[in-house]
């Protein structure tokens, strides 16, 4: 069992870079395969026209979808530079005309992608794998699991 | 990559890998388990995407 600070600091790393909370707690070689699934979920998502997630009170749905990313660390800051040309989190209102078409042409661009849906789901696969990936630091940090 | 089929089967082999190294700790163990959660999904789909096949989907 390790002291609460580790714990903590191997949650944080495991958000920050899939993989290096194992990597940390000692288990170098799972924390090394889980960087390399991860970011090959996530890259081939992109790489399918996928996108990530903006917040959007007409679609609640879409705040469960964008924690998803979010839980991807650093990676999701690079998945909406790349779907968006910019870091942007909650959905423009109609209020900021400029925005709002820009980001309504990008996703449409990509949604018109044939692979759209399949690399969307690549990428929300991989924030859902980094989430499981904190818990099970968790659970090896306070000696849940061996 | 347009091919649907190979689109599933990379999406079915990262998350058997994925589980795989999560749920075991031996290397042998692992790549069974991957390997089988893998074949388990595809397999499912071709059953899912055969039934569906006989569906009346309209149009």
């Amino acid at each position: 069992m390790e002291s609460r600070g580790r714990v903590a600091l191997a949650c944080v790393l495991a958000w920050a870079l899939p993989g290096a909370g194992h990597f940390y707690l000692g288990k170098r070689t799972k924390g090394i395969l889980f960087l390399a699934i991860v970011l090959t979920t996530f890259l081939a998502g992109l790489g399918l026209q996928g996108r990530v997630y903006l917040a959007n009170a007409e679609q609640p749905l879409s705040y469960l979808a964008t924690f998803a990313n979010v839980a991807l660390g650093p990676l999701d800051l690079v998945g909406r530079q790349i779907t968006y040309a910019r870091i942007l989190y909650r959905f423009p209102s109609e209020m900021e005309p400029g925005l709002y078409q820009e980001i309504q042409d990008r996703n449409r661009e990509r949604i018109l992608a044939e692979t759209h849906e399949y690399g969307t789901t690549f990428v929300l696969t991989a924030g859902l794998m980094n989430i499981l990936l904190i818990l099970d630091v968790f659970d090896f940090g306070i000696g849940r699991k061996s | 990559m347009r091919s649907h089929f190979i689109i599933m089967c990379l999406f079915s082999v990262l998350v058997g890998a994925f589980f795989g190294t999560l749920t075991r700790d031996a290397v042998k163990d692992a790549v069974k388990a991957g390997a089988l959660l893998a074949l388990t999904m595809v397999g499912v789909s071709l059953v899912i995407a055969y039934v569906m096949f006989l569906l009346p989907l309209g149009g």
